[in-house]
């Protein structure tokens, strides 16, 4: 492993226990919703890796398709299969949080549906891609695939504010009882917010899909013996 | 074109970024609460804070009011409620001059007022809240006045009027019916827009809510009513409870941690199998030779 | 001598319609589908009144996507089977004029299947399905999904399970055509007014997947 694989390992699980401690101890409970929300530091944070690892996938195929190293397909793929661990993480966490809230597990609320129609995408892009016999042509059509794909990604992001009629909070919203406005209800929230956010966006994703990328070339080296020894 | 592609794409990232972070910030306005140990009520402008950590109370000395929420661990409302004021006033209540219940939002609330003596007037609301229930009491100590603050579920609900509700409650409060009072017009407090209706020496107030009027009942020298009764409906909407939900937080972290598990571990498989399939090509091939 | 963009893209479409109109075996296939798969609803949603004005929007929306993607697939397993698909890559043409080609066959036969389509279920169901609004509402939704649909079959057309793969590939990302299409239809035939905002999106979302699959085409085709 190289030695700044395994720093940034490190770092990544340590900044994930740090984050864990500042959502779950040092942030005050939600007086409105519970100790559910703070499922939220987790929820919002996987979206945003999740959006990370599908950027660097459609970054990938971009590359691939102008004629870079095929090397980029192994950094596309490694996105897209860390992205859809993170989006399902993102789904979970919200339905779990949905069903005390809501009173539902799910509710076909344009986010929400916007969001599955993503993880639908790129669990598609997944079994695309074992189709292919030729890798060449595996590499350029993939990567022709993360470049669609990522439209989902995006109209998951922006579907607010296209179709307004969303139920999906913003940020923790008003008591439905107190009808004299909002108030405080949870102290800590960008202190657990935060760093939970930049981890997610940078080191989780990153370190991940470097993990997954050293897979893909040992996977490949091991075709490549295989073929060596078959031709011997 | 590569280049262009990629410049847009790092310009929507960064906008992106700014976004969520703009989307982070909470920018409402906000009303001060105080948190207990089992409930959260609105904090009272202008009233002196006596809370404890189980009891939230606020008290006038302009009215010599006292309003007090609380959790009493008695599965009965009205009994919680008679055993509030009996520990509270250190006093055994009567008969109440008024008893009722009315459904609200977050359940079933008992509505009762009392005579405690001749300075004295209790007005309480009492519900079943799991092993126990939840009284809030609005005492008044003001020897000149009597006072009673009452919640009743609205005859028809297609009104948008108390009127009907007032009636209901000046007939035991005072014996009189709504007709022998003057209207005297509406008069806007932060909880809404009150209904005022008074006469010499009696005074009653009604908002509609919901599907509910709030009622608030006056007689003798009559002070500001219109303040203790917008604080006791502000007292009363904003209670609430703090759900207990962490088994669901345990349940939602188990599924990250099982999701984010099972990706490191089918890295960890997959490279194992890959190295036992070279080691396996390895032997072979040393084999022929 | 170099032909001529338009007459390419004309060429290409007139030679898919040319076949198809001696064997007539796409759009007779298509159009059956559709008669079965609304005659299937009908059944399986046991559609009284109430809930027919419900669902019909839907029906249309999942009878038209299902019969465009049996076209789409026979379109362009037949130009690769049989070797067209090399003929007019080495031909001196442009890529985009192909793929407009190609494009232009499969919309125009979905599209025909849809306005057959609307006249029957305005005689089935009891709803007004001829409103130009909605006419419109249908055509955009097909261009959009056949730009879309004539990329990913090109692309699917050279994987091994090419016929169970294309629907997979294709309808998550189809989905965002098919909730706003169904979304603006709904609101069309229920004469309201949020119609518009979701044609709007249709229509934009159509837009940018057209561009996109013209942009991405030539990687597709090119090896």
């Amino acid at each position: 492993m190289p030695r700044l694989l395994r720093a940034l390992t490190i770092a990544t699980v340590l900044g994930f226990a740090a984050t864990l401690y500042l959502g779950l101890f040092a942030a005050g409970t939600d007086i409105q919703q519970g100790a559910v929300q703070r499922i939220f530091y987790i929820h919002m944070p996987a979206f945003f890796g999740a959006f990370t690892a599908f950027g660097l996938s459609l970054f990938g195929g971009i590359m691939v398709l102008a004629g870079k190293s095929a090397d980029w397909d192994k950094l596309a793929l490694a996105g897209v299969e860390v992205g859809l661990a993170f989006a399902l993480i993102n789904l979970l966490t919200g339905a779990i949080w949905a069903r005390p809230i809501w009173n539902t597990w799910w509710t076909w609320d344009p986010r929400l549906t916007s969001a599955a129609i993503m993880c639908l995408t790129y669990a598609a892009y997944l079994m695309l891609r074992a189709g292919f016999d030729d890798t060449e042509r595996r590499r350029t059509f993939m990567s022709v695939y993360s470049i669609l794909g990522f439209v989902t990604v995006l109209i998951t992001l922006f579907i607010i504010r296209i179709v307004p009629e969303t139920i999906h909070p913003v940020i923790v919203g008003a008591s439905p009882q107190n009808a004299q406005g909002s108030f405080e209800a949870t102290s800590g929230v960008m202190l657990a917010l935060a760093p939970s956010l930049l981890l997610w966006l940078t080191l989780m994703p990153i370190t991940l899909m470097w993990h997954r990328y050293r897979l893909e070339d040992r996977l490949e080296s091991l075709n490549r013996a295989k073929l060596k020894a078959l031709s011997e | 074109m590569t280049a262009r592609l990629l410049k847009a794409c790092a310009l929507v990232f960064v906008l992106l970024l700014a976004l969520g972070g703009a989307a982070a910030q909470d920018s409402v306005q906000t009303v001060p609460y105080l948190q207990t140990s089992g409930f959260n009520v609105p904090v009272l402008a202008g009233w002196d804070n006596q809370s404890t950590d189980a009891i939230a109370q606020f008290y006038s000395a302009e009215y010599k009011a006292t309003i007090r929420a609380q959790i009493v661990a008695l599965e009965d409302p009205p009994a919680a409620a008679r055993t509030v004021l009996a520990s509270w006033l250190d006093i055994e209540t009567g008969p109440p001059v008024y008893n009722g219940k009315v459904n609200l939002a977050d359940g079933t609330w008992h509505v009762l007022a009392f005579d405690i003596n001749a300075a004295t007037t209790a007005s309480v609301m009492a519900r079943r809240h799991g092993q126990g229930s939840v009284v809030i009491s609005f005492v008044e100590a003001a020897p000149e006045a009597r006072t009673m603050l009452l919640t009743l579920a609205q005859t028809d609900d297609a009104l948008n009027t108390a009127a009907p509700e007032i009636d209901l409650a000046l007939d035991p409060f005072a014996g009189v019916e709504l007709a022998q009072l003057d209207d005297a017009g509406n008069i806007d407090m932060p909880s809404g827009q009150w209904q005022v209706y008074e006469r010499p020496r009696l005074r009653a107030l009604g908002m509609v809510f919901g599907n509910d009027s709030y009622i608030a009942l006056q007689e003798g020298e009559l002070g500001n009513l219109a303040a203790l009764a917008d604080a006791y409906n502000r007292t009363l909407l904003g209670f609430f409870v703090t759900p207990d939900n962490s088994l669901y937080l345990a349940l939602g972290l188990a599924a990250a941690f099982a999701v984010l598990g099972l990706l490191v571990l089918s890295f960890f498989w997959r490279s194992r199998g890959i190295q036992q399939e070279l080691a396996l090509i390895e032997t072979l091939t040393s084999d022929e030779e | 001598m170099k032909t001529s963009y338009v007459a390419a893209v004309l060429a290409i479409a007139g030679k898919d319609l040319r076949v198809e109109l001696r064997s007539r075996e796409l759009l007779s296939l298509m159009l059956i589908f559709a008669l079965l798969s609304i005659l299937v609803f009908s059944f399986a949603l046991e559609l009284d009144r109430v809930a027919r004005e419900e669902a019909v929007s839907g029906v249309l929306w999942v009878t038209l996507i299902f019969a465009s993607l049996l076209g789409l697939n026979r379109s362009l397993a037949q130009e690769y089977d049989q070797g067209n698909l090399d003929a007019l890559l080495l031909a001196p043409l442009s890529r985009t004029a192909i793929f407009i080609g190609k494009f232009a066959g499969n919309a125009l036969f979905t599209g025909l299947v849809a306005l057959l389509l609307l006249p029957l279920m305005t005689a089935l169901y009891g709803k007004n399905m001829l409103d130009p609004r909605l006419v419109l509402t249908t055509l955009v939704g097909i261009a959009g999904f056949c730009a879309l649909g004539t990329l990913m079959a090109t692309l699917t057309v050279k994987t091994r399970a090419r016929e169970a793969l294309l629907p997979v590939a294709m309808m998550p990302l189809a989905l965002p055509f098919l909730l706003t299409a169904v979304r603006a239809t709904k609101g069309i035939l229920t004469n309201a007014t949020e119609w518009q905002a979701w044609f709007q999106l249709l229509a934009g979302v159509a837009l940018i997947y057209l561009v996109l699959c013209l942009l991405l085409f030539r990687f597709v085709v090119e090896e």
